[in-house]
């Protein structure tokens, strides 16, 4: 007897075997008793298994919404409350962006006229190094002084460079630095033109972000409450 | 075995369909008919009340998840494979974390649960005992199986699934079933000769040779 003999015995117990195939076995079974034998075995084992008690669930296993992610509907007004909130962020992003890049565009286009000052504002202490070596003597002291990084020193460095620098850079550099010294007081010493954006502008897209995406999550919540 | 299972639920199709277009009412109404047939199959594929609980309520989310891709045939089938896979899910954590035995520790089933399984009220205390170690020894056994052999048992022998419906909820060729079951079935019956005092006398077939 080999494994195919108890697979075959295995399938005629269910019924799965072809006619000639079911008798041809069981005119083996009536003359071996050894496959009788393993027969036997095999069907107690598969009577035992449908014996085995059916066990009760612990517990329900009924879904919650929760469980399989359902959301809940919501007002059609969130989406507008949702919509207005995210375009108010990007547009506080955008003025923010705009006060921090506009002041280096500036600087970007008065940068052919005065290489060494331009280079000196954008990286500060690397290329002030390197040019205070290479440097034509009159342009160092105004590239050394470009890193320093307060307003305060600005302002005094803008007349030292007048008179190296051409008249462009004078008033280029003479602007800024008439700004700086108002947004200093504002508590802005980053944003040396402040003036792209007014702050009042800022604040209230701030207020309203906040005021928009509260109503936003507070209808979520009370839609999440009557749902459950 | 289970009357209520063998009986679909007089609307299944119904029911199905409007699951399928997000009704959760209607699978919850599934749930509860096919519950315990979820939860047994899971029982005696991980051996474990904890862990059966635990892979029947997952086999439950993927089936409500995956519900569209139902294409008619039998449902019993399909949620068995999505218990299957659950099981399987499961078997793996627990090869991940190998803290928690899934076999009883002793031959004698003392660290398995005790069973609360439907019995027949009309035992007496005695009777009871011996069905239930008689319930721990095949489950022990099973347990001793591979756990691709014990799956196909489970599915036939346990669910009453036929070839084609095994080899559905199983995902493997009707071949393989065929081999895995006589396998299993053989092992089973090595390993229960082992409890053979526990067994009723008309499977003491050949107690003399195996005493």
């Amino acid at each position: 007897m080999n494994f195919r003999d108890i697979e075959l015995l295995s399938s005629y117990l269910d019924g799965q075997l072809n006619l000639s195939e079911s008798a041809r076995l069981e005119t083996r079974l009536s003359s071996d008793p050894n496959l009788r034998a393993v027969m036997d075995d095999l069907r107690a084992a598969r009577s035992l298994l449908r014996q085995l008690p059916a066990r009760k669930a612990p517990r329900n296993f009924t879904l919650t919404r929760k469980m399989v992610g359902l959301k809940p509907p919501l007002p059609r007004s969130y989406s507008t409350f949702r919509f207005a909130t995210v375009l108010a962020a990007l547009l506080l992003f955008a003025t923010f962006a705009l006060n921090g890049i506009a002041p280096r565009l500036t600087f970007g286009a008065a940068a052919p006229a005065a290489p060494a000052y331009g280079m000196g504002g954008g990286c500060d202490n690397c290329n002030g190094e390197f040019e205070s070596l290479e440097a034509p003597a009159t342009e160092a002291p105004a590239a050394t002084e470009a890193p320093a990084v307060e307003p305060s020193l600005d302002t005094q460095s803008s007349p030292t460079i007048m008179p190296t620098s051409t008249e462009e850079t004078a008033r280029i550099a003479e602007t800024p630095s008439a700004k700086t010294g108002e947004s200093e007081s504002a508590g802005q010493d980053q944003v040396p033109s402040g003036g792209f954006v007014p702050a009042s502008l800022q604040v209230g897209l701030a207020v309203f972000i906040l005021l928009s995406g509260l109503t936003a999550f507070l209808m979520r919540q009370s839609a999440k409450r009557k749902w459950q | 075995m289970w009357l209520s299972d063998k009986i679909p639920p007089m609307n299944e199709p119904a029911l199905i369909q409007d699951a399928q277009n997000g009704d959760l009412d209607a699978f919850n109404s599934l749930v509860l008919h096919y519950q315990d047939m979820v939860f047994n199959t899971a029982l005696r594929i991980l051996g474990d009340d904890d862990l059966a609980a635990d892979a029947a309520q997952e086999a439950f989310i993927s089936a409500f998840r995956s519900i569209s891709t139902f294409r008619g045939g039998s449902f019993k089938a399909w949620l068995l494979r999505t218990v299957t896979n659950a099981c399987y899910d499961e078997l793996r954590r627990q090869k991940r974390r190998p803290t928690t035995a899934l076999e009883p520790e002793t031959e004698d089933g003392e660290e398995m649960d005790s069973p609360r399984w439907l019995a027949d009220p009309n035992m007496t205390p005695e009777q009871k005992a011996e069905a239930d170690e008689l319930e721990h020894a095949i489950q022990h056994c099973l347990n001793a199986l591979p756990v691709d052999f014990r799956t196909v048992v489970v599915m036939a022998d346990i669910q009453g699934l036929d070839y084609t419906d095994v080899a559905l909820a199983v995902r493997v060729p009707l071949g393989t079933i065929k081999s895995r079951l006589a396998r299993a079935r053989l092992r089973l019956r090595e390993c229960l000769q082992g409890f053979w005092e526990l067994l009723p006398a008309a499977f003491r077939l050949h107690e003399e040779t195996h005493a």
